[in-house]
């Protein structure tokens, strides 16, 4: 059934539309409804692009070989003992105290470095000799070791947990003695840094 | 069986690289030089020595006041060195014009290497000998022969003691 519904608008100027009618009210919500759904999926769609968009990873894997290094530096290559009377010198000093150390390694975290000294032998002069016992060193420096110079089992001169750079110094001395012979002395050391 | 064989190529190598690669050590040579000069050290545990007068009867030998007299010799010197202590006087013993010869005091050791003697005037008297560096210990204790043909006066003279190491 159609019925018939005046415009409201009415017409003055003698221009006039057709009525309106449930029919037209009908298509006009049902278009309406098209429309709202139109929007929705054009929303859904403008709101689904980052989704859509194209993304990608790739991994990298970086790799650095840290190998275990020690490095060992006296601050000098030799030291010397001047000749002086037992009485008043019953120990000389080397002229060269103190002696700066500094050991770098690169180690394991939880891994100990050691230094250690060990004399070729005893002070000789010719024939004669001064046992390397009689030389002994102080130091400074955390991890750093005191010790007596001996000529078959190497000795602890330092030691520490985990890599890094120690500083420290030594300070040398000899026992003096009226029994030594006359001579100039030598004898050779060597000083082991080990990282493991 | 070719995998298994790289398998342990691969190991081995591994683990023999592994010997250089998480251990390193370093060597630091270090000189040490010593110098040992000749020395010698005379110590007398007095300076002087003094003689009481006494009746040549019942001593014909005077000890001195201060026997025994200590004396150590503290030498350096080369391992075949000779050490050697000598004494010798400036002159007999005098009081003026009036003398007592230096030859009638005597003196007695103790101590290895040191040596009995008799004073002289004209020619340092041995009083030890060493070989060799050291530091050696002992006593020596003085007499004087007494005698009534002493005048009486204070008698004085002076004795020196030489240590040598060659």
């Amino acid at each position: 059934m159609v019925e018939r519904i005046d415009c409201p608008c009415g017409s003055t100027d003698g221009l006039s539309f057709p009525p309106i009618t449930l029919l037209d009210q009908e298509n006009g919500e049902r278009e309406m409804k098209r429309f709202s759904l139109v929007l929705a999926i054009l929303g859904l769609l403008l709101t689904s692009m980052p989704v859509l968009a194209v993304n990608t990873t790739q991994p990298l894997t970086v790799n650095m070989a840290i190998s275990a290094r020690a490095k060992l530096t006296l601050g000098v290559n030799a030291i010397n003992f001047a000749d002086a009377d037992p009485d008043s010198s019953p120990s000389i000093l080397a002229t060269e105290n103190p002696v700066s150390v500094t050991a770098k390694v690169r180690t394991g975290a939880a891994s100990t470095a050691t230094l250690t000294h060990l004399a070729g032998g005893d002070l000789t002069s010719g024939g004669n000799t001064i046992a390397i016992s009689n030389v002994t060193w102080t130091v400074t420096g955390a991890g750093f070791v005191a010790g007596t110079m001996n000529k078959t089992t190497a000795q602890s001169a330092g030691n520490w947990t985990g890599s890094g750079s120690y500083s420290g110094t030594y300070s040398y001395s000899i026992v003096n003695s009226w029994s030594y012979a006359t001579g100039n002395y030598t004898a050779s050391t060597t000083y082991t840094l080990t990282a493991p | 069986m070719k995998k298994l064989s790289l398998v342990l190529v691969i190991g081995l190598g591994l683990v023999l690289m592994a010997g250089n690669v998480f251990a390193a050590s370093a060597t630091q040579g270090l000189t040490i030089n010593a110098t040992v000069a000749n020395t010698a050290k005379l110590t007398l545990g007095v300076a002087t020595i003094a003689f009481p007068d006494a009746d040549p009867d019942t001593t014909p030998s005077i000890a001195a006041t201060q026997n025994p007299v200590t004396v150590t010799a503290k030498a350096k010197t080369t391992n075949a060195g000779a050490v050697t202590l000598t004494v010798v006087t400036g002159g007999d013993l005098t009081s003026g014009s009036d003398t007592i010869l230096i030859g009638n005091v005597t003196w007695t050791v103790t101590g290895a290497g040191f040596v009995a003697g008799t004073m002289n005037k004209t020619t340092a008297q041995s009083a030890g000998s060493w070989t060799g560096s050291g530091s050696r210990a002992g006593t020596f204790s003085y007499n004087l022969a007494n005698s009534w043909a002493y005048a009486t006066g204070a008698y004085t003279a002076t004795a020196t003691y030489t240590l040598t190491a060659p």
